[in-house]
């Protein structure tokens, strides 16, 4: 027999993100992702509803850019989002690698990757002083994120994974502090083959992150087809706003309660350089 | 006259003995089990140097030439590497480079699977390399309807093959002058031996002979030549005369699913050569039997028998199956052991 059984599990999730999340997954050597990211406006609640046809004519964020697999386990990648934080405009850079990977029937039951990203926003300056984007300097624009992330694929059908990270702004609102530290927890349920239930959670730890500030944990649901060719679909609802994880973590003002989500989707189609 | 001592005369008369006798032990058998092919028709008279690789270009080697073969790059002869030949394949994607058949006369799918499996090799759409330069004819059959004109340039000259096969096959670059004849002078380290022939005792004495004696050397050649196939032949299937075909045969869930393993996951598997994965998973095995009646890529019928064609924007995609390569049989046996699994 040839290949009797695969030591290392090909996939953990299909996509290397989770709605919002980064997932454990890297892009094999020589990939280039393009990925296309839309989240509309809110569904329901005071500014949903059927004024706005449920959020379709709104959009909160926009995402376009490319990952590329430099290695089997280190990717980069490069976007620009619209932003939906009161950072906009944003050029986000973004490197994965994967450490770990989970075996089948060996020693490491987990696959473990570190995302990190630097955004820098290149919104147009403010004249008045005590906007964020007034940027008195220009290392204002730049905001990090870093992630450690913990997936397993439990059964065929059912994958998990668990994450902690840092998120640093250079500058920041009143009140509001530089360094925040969340964590995700990302699930995906497999109907079949090409069809699954993905959901995700973050949640931030600060003193300025609260409702009375209205601050969210950023939760989504969706699903996912990989359609073939290299192509995966998401369509999700998620109370975030913005998509990469320098906006979404520290600004989620959405809450689901009130009906503040909204339909989101990202296409990825890979193809080979 | 002095008299001859009788001892030198018996020394004498044994060095001549023995000068004598060594003239009439026969020479030493000149042909031996692993003799090249090629050589030994040479020796019979039958002398082709066409495909020869010219090694007076300059950079051309075998160690290069596979290089190019397993990892579609090498070394450049002025320093360096070379662009890779192709983003989608290398040449072991589809081909096998050692004997896959066990009986060369004939291009029977179910003995190949049987001795790849045995030699743990993948069973796979391109026929092997090993002993391509001893072969005659390429792209043969039905490939013409496939690839049209370009075929003809291919059909009887290695080097033009070798050339469709990096283009249009692979979907890469054509290949430098250097990297062609590479590419030979590799494919001459992996030519036929005697013994793959499986000659019986008489025909290797025959041939001996034909040689030692230099009769009956026509016969010779024609005996040699008829024990491996010129070409690879190719026919190719469609998938609803298969689903047709398969409906009176009995599904041999094992022999299945050597296919699944040691064909479909040798380039699906970890996603290889495949954006499409497949593995162990009941999902897959039920996702697979689920899309069997269709007539999208994803059903095994259509995409063993027609192959996944290249759209625009993206150039790879998986040759298919000829008939030679897998049988409706096989086919069968595949269903039968996907059907298995998804149960």
């Amino acid at each position: 027999m040839i290949v009797q059984a695969q030591d290392k599990v090909p996939q953990t999730f299909k996509d290397t993100r989770v709605i919002n999340t980064q997932s454990v997954e890297t892009l094999k050597a020589g990939i280039l992702d393009f990925r296309v990211g839309h989240r509309f406006g809110d569904a329901a609640g005071a500014a949903g509803g059927w004024p706005t046809f449920y959020g379709l004519e709104n959009a909160a964020d926009v995402s376009i850019g490319f990952d590329y697999g430099l290695t089997d386990n280190f990717m980069i990648g490069l976007h620009r989002n619209k932003g939906a934080g009161p950072l906009k405009s944003n050029v986000n850079m973004l490197m994965k690698y994967k450490v770990m990977r989970q075996e089948i029937e060996g020693r490491n039951p987990f696959s473990v990757a570190f995302s990190g990203m630097i955004s820098y926003s290149t919104m147009q300056r403010s004249e008045f002083e005590f906007d964020i984007n007034f940027f008195d300097k220009r290392a204002h624009r730049i905001s990090y994120n870093l992630q450690v992330l913990v997936g397993s694929k439990l059964t065929e059908r059912l994958a998990m994974q668990l994450g902690a990270g840092i998120t640093y702004r250079n500058i920041v609102q009143p009140r509001d502090f530089n360094d925040l530290p969340s964590v995700s927890a990302v699930l995906k349920y497999q109907f079949t083959k090409v069809f699954g239930l993905i959901l995700d959670a973050n949640f931030m730890f600060s003193e300025f992150h609260t409702s009375e500030n209205n601050r969210y944990p950023a939760i989504g649901v969706g699903f996912e087809w990989e359609t073939g060719g290299g192509h995966v679909f998401q369509i999700n609802l998620t109370n975030a706003t913005g998509m990469a994880e320098t906006d979404y973590l520290p600004y989620t003002s959405s809450n689901w309660g009130e009906g503040e989500y909204r339909i989101g989707f990202t296409i990825a189609r890979q193809f080979k350089l | 006259m002095s008299k001859v001592s009788p001892k030198y005369l018996v020394a004498s008369l044994a060095f001549i003995f023995v000068i004598c006798a060594s003239l009439v032990i026969p020479n030493e058998e000149m042909v031996f089990e692993d003799e090249r092919v090629f050589k030994i028709l040479e020796s019979l008279g039958s002398i082709e140097t066409e495909k020869f690789p010219d090694t007076k270009e300059f950079g051309v080697s075998a160690k290069r030439g596979q290089e190019l073969i397993e990892k579609g790059f090498s070394s450049k002869p002025g320093g360096g590497k070379t662009k890779k030949q192709s983003k989608h394949f290398v040449c072991t994607s589809c081909h096998n480079l050692k004997k896959e058949d066990p009986d060369l006369r004939f291009s029977d799918p179910q003995a190949r699977l049987e001795y790849t499996a045995q030699k743990d090799m993948p069973f796979l759409q391109g026929t092997t390399l090993y002993g391509a330069v001893n072969r005659e004819s390429y792209y043969n059959g039905d490939y013409y309807k496939k690839y049209g004109d370009l075929v003809l340039p291919a059909k009887n000259n290695i080097r033009e093959a070798i050339q469709l096969c990096a283009v249009e096959c692979a979907q890469g670059r054509r290949l430098h002058k250097w990297e062609v004849e590479s590419i030979l002078a590799y494919l001459w380290t992996i030519d036929l031996r005697l013994h793959d022939l499986e000659l019986s005792d008489e025909e290797f004495v025959f041939i001996d002979a034909a040689i030692q004696n230099s009769t009956d050397q026509d016969s010779a050649i024609a005996l040699i030549q008829s024990k491996y196939l010129d070409g690879s032949p190719a026919h190719f299937g469609d998938a609803e005369s298969s689903r047709q075909a398969m409906k009176s045969l009995k599904g041999e869930p094992e022999n299945g699913k050597l296919i699944y393993e040691n064909g479909c996951l040798h380039c699906h598997a970890n996603r290889k050569y495949s954006y499409f994965l497949l593995d162990d998973c009941d999902l897959t095995f039920k996702y697979l039997k689920k899309k069997q009646g269709s007539y999208t890529d994803h059903s095994i019928f259509q995409a063993i028998r027609f192959g996944i064609y290249s759209v625009a924007g993206r150039k790879s995609y998986m040759p298919q199956y000829t008939m030679e390569k897998m049988s409706d049989q096989q086919l069968k046996d595949l269903e039968s052991y996907i059907d298995m699994r998804a149960e």
